[in-house]
């Protein structure tokens, strides 16, 4: 056994006192274990795939079966309803708060007329729901795509479809990293990367003057794919948005500290609102600081409807760098001035005051982490105990390191005791890491840079249908793999799942599709 | 009659408002910007490239080794640098850069895992990493109370196989530290040393301990600099010497502070060298956007040092220093001590 000394050695004669077991480290005895050379099939079996891929190498002799996605869980475990104190209306009235705000969230906006008024000129959807759709209200895109159907259906119907949007691919913005050129080529010194929305309200009955197709171009969606000068984003679900703000930058920062304390080569750091300098964390770079601003610029800039915390009808971002914003004969179609939503004085009940940006924002607020616990995928239930082993190894393989199964509780909260000072159990630090080449989509956020995301908070993923901030897989295990690549933080981390058997690779993976 | 006139009115205001909507001049379609209806792919837009970049690492000239400019040339692992030259294990490669340096300054040097060609019962990783000790916002002043840090305040995932020790590396000291993952039956094999101010840590881990034991020897033949040491890694002899908080105080004889117009909310660490006279020679902006670094790097241009001497006689000095939004390192405590 080896003599460990204790000493205190600032001096070089320290050293005559170290042992020396080096060359031929004395490595204790119970280094020395034997391992599990062969991944052995245990606990649940992992679906008709894999045990017909089991059967097949067996014969084959010559590999082992790979662990597989199970894929989405099996019904929804009860996602999407509200906080526990919110059910329980305490305070009394909240729950009036975030059932009025469910019931925006899937309001259908036209452009005017009628009490939903406001859509467009330029949009991406009609619902907060249409895209917040999986596998409950307020969650992300869904199996079958609804923009795919919005150049056929009346809610854009003088639209040429992008090529990227289809019937069951996922559910999509699209941004531009660059500028064009006016020659058409990609201005490589001019960084764009806002928001170009997919559809115009031209050609609809409701668009009054802005009918000329001429007068409102769509981007040229076409050429920018032709010339790889266009990202995606996928809409992020929104379960559980109250506890992450209501997190202090204190324990963020703490938590942040503590996470240096890793032997994976991972460092993150955070984004900030450009106001006063404070931590932001909603979005797929984090750049907005607070529910109220998600919900704010989602509506003005996914639907087009200019509300009290972003003003005005937005332009395109080359329309304002050309100095021109919309045409005039585009504003102002709901015929209501500005904002067009905006707080109802008169109205009742007390909920009915509020403007719709503000009822988001409580909807999210309000709206529960999804459940946890034993689940069934694949048709089969899997059990807590699986599940459990496949958190530890999530853990011990350093996927924690980010995507922290909880960053610390929250603060006292003035809306209601579900929110406060409890855990929250997001799996992320919502820092913003390096996530290297494979991930980048040269688009600058705050203090993002192109290839920096937030550690995307992991509730929900059993039910999510397409991974990653652009939506580009539904599979797990490619969603890993794309982890790796030059510049990222989560290289050496996704080689320790891979240095896993192909069991403890099943168990993380059951694990995710369990949350 | 008046009610005739008003509907009159009326209408006609109507006509005239649509007749104005019909004809407000609507803008030509647009070329350029979001726009572009004359496709000429002069050059695609590259995948897997970082065009965009956030807060980066970038230094005052290009001559001065950087940490984090090291290389892997014909299966030898060379940091200028650190002094360190690695011929890697048969088999091993690199197949993925590192990300750049962090805010806390911390270097991945190299992360290595087996080819395809690599036979064994189980695969593994071997990471090296440099953690600048002067920035880091973890409690610790050098390689070994970061080591120990890190055997106090690991997770409950993993078990302790080793305690922090004494050992050589390549005839260097380091310190050896080992733990493992019951449930995931991984090890990893922790060696720790610190050159010039910044802790090395090569970070090994496999299923297979036979893998990780014959490693930890095959990193015998690692060469590194004489001043290596878990506890006394300070620069001197082929480098200029480290000093932390060097750029305070009383050693500062003038100095202008730099004035964020653009970014400014991110936390901005600066290693510099003060030459044999006092100024500048040498800016190394771990972490930061193009404006930061400019108007750093014009301020400390004007800086001026008591020149930093060793044994009666002027030597260059390197230190660390933390612009913009810094925090303030969490002194919890130190550790120099070995225990079983």
């Amino acid at each position: 056994m080896l003599r460990l000394v204790q000493c205190t050695p600032p001096a070089g004669e320290a050293r005559q006192h170290f042992p020396r077991f080096f060359p031929g480290i004395q490595f204790p005895e119970n280094l020395n274990r034997s391992i599990e050379n062969k991944p052995v099939l245990r606990g649940r079996v992992v679906g008709t795939a894999s045990v017909l891929a089991a059967v097949t190498l067996f014969f084959a002799g010559t590999a082992f079966p790979q662990a597989v996605d199970p894929g989405v869980q099996s019904g929804s475990r009860g996602t999407g309803a509200a906080l526990s104190s919110v059910q329980a209306n305490s305070p009394s009235g909240i729950l009036a708060f975030f059932t009025d705000g469910q019931a925006r969230f899937q309001e259908v906006e036209v452009v005017s007329g009628g009490t939903n008024n406001g859509l467009g000129p330029r949009f991406n959807s009609n619902q907060c729901s249409s895209c917040h759709a999986q596998p409950a209200v307020g969650g992300s895109g869904a199996a079958t795509n609804p923009q795919f159907e919005f150049t056929s259906n009346g809610v854009a119907p003088g639209n040429t479809l992008p090529s990227f949007i289809t019937a069951t691919g996922p559910t999509r913005e699209a941004r531009f990293p660059f500028f064009f050129n006016s020659n058409g080529s990609v201005n490589f010194n001019s960084p764009n990367g806002g928001v170009e929305d997919l559809f115009t309200v031209t050609g609809r009955s409701d668009a009054g003057s802005c009918n000329n197709p001429n007068a409102l171009p769509q981007p040229s969606f076409a050429i920018a794919v032709a010339e790889n000068n266009v990202i995606y984003r996928i809409p992020t679900p929104t379960y559980g948005g109250g506890l992450i703000e209501n997190l202090d930058d204190s324990t963020l920062l703490d938590n942040q500290v503590n996470n240096l304390n890793n032997h994976f080569g991972i460092a993150g750091t955070f984004n900030h609102n450009g106001n006063d300098g404070t931590i932001s964390r909603f979005g797929w770079k984090a750049q907005n600081k607070s529910l109220h601003i998600f919900a704010g610029e989602a509506y003005n800039v996914e639907m087009g409807i200019s509300n009290e915390l972003f003003p005005q009808d937005r332009p395109l971002p080359g329309e304002d760098q050309q100095g021109l914003g919309l045409t005039p004969g585009c504003l102002n179609l709901s015929g209501t001035g500005y904002p067009e939503d905006t707080s109802n004085p008169a109205a009742t009940p007390n909920s009915a005051v509020l403007d719709d940006v503000s009822a988001f924002a409580n909807f999210m607020r309000f709206l529960a982490p999804p459940p946890t616990g034993s689940v069934v995928l694949n048709g089969q239930q899997v059990s807590s105990t699986t599940i459990a082993a496949g958190a530890s190894l999530f853990s011990s393989i350093g996927c924690a390191t980010c995507h922290n199964p909880s960053a610390g509780n929250t603060q006292v909260s003035n809306f209601t005791s579900s929110l406060s000072q409890v855990p929250v159990p997001a799996y992320s630090d919502l820092e913003i890491h390096n996530m290297g080449t494979e991930l980048a989509d040269n688009v600058s956020q705050g203090t993002a840079g192109g290839d920096q995301f937030r550690t995307a908070p992991l509730w929900g993923l059993g039910q999510r249908i397409f991974l990653l901030h652009d939506g580009r897989t539904t599979n797990l295990i490619t969603a890993i793999q794309d982890h790796a690549s030059h510049n990222s933080e989560a290289t050496n981390v996704e080689e320790e799942f891979f240095n896993l058997n192909t069991t403890q690779q099943q168990e993380i993976l059951d694990f995710l599709r369990s949350l | 009659m008046f009610s005739r006139l008003v509907w009159a009115v009326a209408v006609l205001a109507s006509v005239i408002a649509a007749a104005a909507q019909s004809t407000v001049p609507q803008s030509p379609p647009k070329n350029g910007g979001d726009f572009a209806s004359d496709p000429k792919v002069l050059k695609k837009v590259p995948s897997g490239v970082i065009l965009v970049k956030g807060a980066w690492a970038s230094a005052s000239d290009s001559v001065t080794p950087l940490p984090e400019g090291g290389a892997i040339t014909n299966g030898v692992l060379t940091n200028q640098y650190f002094g360190i030259s690695y011929a890697l294990p048969p088999n091993w490669t690199e197949k993925y850069e590192g990300p750049p340096p962090s805010e806390s300054g911390l270097y991945v040097l190299a992360q290595l895992s087996p080819t395809e060609a690599f036979k064994g019962p189980a695969r593994g990783t071997i990471l090296m990493t440099a953690q600048d000790m002067f920035l880091t916002p973890l409690p610790a002043k050098n390689a070994l109370e970061l080591v120990n840090f890190s055997r106090k305040h690991l997770q409950a995932d993993y078990q302790v196989e080793m305690a922090p020790t004494f050992t050589k590396i390549g005839g260097r000291p380091f310190t050896f530290f080992a733990y493992w993952s019951p449930v995931a039956q991984l090890h990893w094999y922790v060696l720790n040393t610190e050159i010039r101010c910044h802790a090395i840590e090569i970070v090994l881990s496999s299923r297979d301990t036979k893998l990780l034991e014959n490693l930890t020897l095959d990193l015998n033949k690692m060469k590194l600099p004489d001043g290596a040491s878990p506890t006394e890694g300070n620069g001197g002899g082929e480098f200029p010497v480290c000093v932390k908080d060097y750029a305070e105080g009383d050693n500062v004889l003038a100095h202008v502070d730099p004035v964020f117009t653009g970014h400014r909310f991110n936390s901005v660490p600066v290693r510099i060298i003060i030459d044999k006279e006092g100024k500048i020679k040498h800016v190394h902006y771990l972490s930061a956007f193009p404006d930061q670094a400019k108007v750093i790097g014009d301020a400390l241009a004007q800086w001026r040092f008591r020149p930093y001497q060793k044994d009666g006689k002027p030597v260059e000095v390197e230190t660390g220093i933390m612009f913009g939004m810094a925090r303030t390192p969490a002194r919890r405590h130190t550790d120099n001590s070995m225990t079983e």
